[in-house]
């Protein structure tokens, strides 16, 4: 049970890596920060191309739901790969796209970004379309008759409440997301289980992994319970009418 | 006000409209009863085209609707429904359902919609539920509010689509109230109803609905009372009872 304990919770260990693994963790931080947040405006928008409405704009929703299928169906990882390993030859591109350094952060960071937002806007399309989908229809039959047309029906009416339905499993995609930083790591980012498995390797230990654990854990349980109650907050206000 | 001619729709195999004629007239009240599956609902839905007609022509204040010369909401700017379901945005409060389609599809400063807003709001006797949300409504005050929300797009015609039948008893005079208002104002009303109380005292003229077709029209006092048909009576039999 020492061997255990000293395996994966050594207090010497951890103390004396802290500095290495929180900057490590921002890395991750930031990596999920920014990914979700483009993966939420890009899901969003491929959402509502896939629900356009009419003739003119199959096409479009039929591209919609390819690329949905297509990044949903493929590994993440093998989307970083895809980016990191031909980006700098893509020589159509202007450079700042092909070896991006926005905000003094490196041409992988960003690589990264971009794998997160493009696989994790497919999932969260999907998590919109259903909470769309999932908003009564005499509420667009009420803003249509009240003279809004589409896109304002679906600015003031649908899409606020279905942003609102859809909070928990946005949640569980944004965990997901978080962990799925992991992966960067390959292309040379130096995230929380990148530096965590560099200490073990030199300290034949595993307590700097435990820490990134600990830290992990401590973002996503807080979350987990405010959305709990905005989610019941929400869920009275959506009991009449 | 609101003409229709020779309107037909169907729904797969189903027939629910077969040819109608209708002629609403400015200021008329138009009770329009009838069994459930009549296609009373679906009369309604056609006028502010919430459903395409198949055959068949609608006329609102002369213009023509049906045929693609003009799109839903220049129907719907222009004619306002209540719906049975009440059909609020439950995210706003009150004053906030009224305002909101002023604002977005007739262009008014906020400030200008929620005056007029209060005043709706007021209108229909829920001046102290401007900012309560639906959910802390009951459903006459819901129904009043969606109400009042029709009538801040200032419709020429407003029509009623069952709007008291999710309603608890005791609930539904305040709307059948706020609803008479409107008739003796001059609202032209075309009201899909069971509430032959009200189809009586305030209905211009009523029709009778069953299965596509208008079996019945004509003032209340003649198709309530004295119906010619075997149809209506059989109906009125039915829902007089109680």
């Amino acid at each position: 049970m020492d061997v255990f304990i000293d395996q994966y919770f050594d207090l010497t260990i951890m103390r004396e890596n802290l500095g290495l693994i929180l900057d490590a963790f921002w890395e991750t931080i930031q990596l999920a920060v920014i990914g979700a947040a483009l993966a939420l405006v890009w899901g969003l928008v491929l959402a509502l191309i896939r629900l356009a409405p009419g003739r003119p704009a199959a096409p479009a929703r039929a591209l919609a739901i390819a690329y949905i299928d297509v990044m949903r169906g493929i590994p993440l990882l093998l989307v970083v790969l895809l980016i990191s390993g031909s980006f700098p030859f893509l020589d159509f591109l202007p450079q700042w796209l092909r070896a991006p350094s926005f905000f003094g952060k490196l041409d992988i960071f960003w690589y990264g970004i971009l794998a997160l937002t493009l696989t994790y806007g497919a999932y969260f399309a999907e998590v919109y379309r259903a909470g769309i989908e999932a908003v009564p229809r005499g509420q667009t039959e009420a803003s249509r008759s009240l003279g809004m047309n589409h896109r304002t029906n679906l600015r003031y009416v649908v899409v606020p409440q279905a942003v609102r339905k859809v909070i928990p499993p946005m949640l569980n995609d944004f965990i997901a997301l978080m962990k799925d930083t992991s992966l960067i790591q390959v292309i040379g980012v130096v995230e929380v289980v990148r530096q965590g498995r560099e200490i073990q390797a030199e300290t034949f230990n595993s307590s700097a992994l435990t820490l990134a654990a600990i830290l992990f854990i401590l973002v996503t349980i807080p979350l987990a319970r405010i959305v709990d109650r905005q989610i019941a907050r929400q869920q009275i206000r959506f009991q009449r009418g | 006000m609101v003409r229709l001619e020779g309107l037909s729709k169907r729904f797969g195999e189903l027939e629910v409209l077969r040819g109608l004629d209708l002629d609403v007239r400015r200021g008329e009240v138009v009770c329009v009863i009838g069994p459930s599956g009549s296609g009373k609902s679906t009369l309604l839905r056609c006028v502010n085209l919430l459903e395409p007609a198949e055959e068949g022509r609608i006329f609102l204040e002369g213009e023509e609707i049906t045929g693609g010369k003009h799109k839903q909401d220049y129907v719907c700017r222009r004619v306002g429904m209540v719906f049975q379901q009440f059909n609020l945005f439950p995210h706003k409060t009150a004053l906030e359902n009224v305002s909101l389609a002023p604002r977005k599809v007739l262009g008014r400063s906020r400030g200008e919609a929620e005056e007029k807003g209060r005043a709706l709001l007021h209108r229909v006797g829920l001046a102290d539920k401007i900012d309560e949300y639906p959910d802390r409504l009951s459903g006459g005050q819901q129904q009043r509010v969606a109400i009042a929300r029709a009538l801040a797009m200032e419709p020429r015609a407003m029509l009623f689509d069952e709007v008291t039948s999710a309603l608890d008893p005791e609930l539904v005079k305040e709307v059948l109230d706020a609803m008479r208002e409107l008739a003796d104002e001059g609202m032209t009303m075309l009201v899909v109803t069971h509430e032959m109380g009200f189809a009586r005292d305030v209905a211009d003229r009523v029709v009778f609905m069953d299965d596509g077709v208008i079996v019945e029209a004509g003032p209340p006092a003649d198709v309530l009372e004295h119906p010619r048909e075997e149809r209506t009576s059989r109906f009125l039999g039915l829902v007089l009872e109680h």
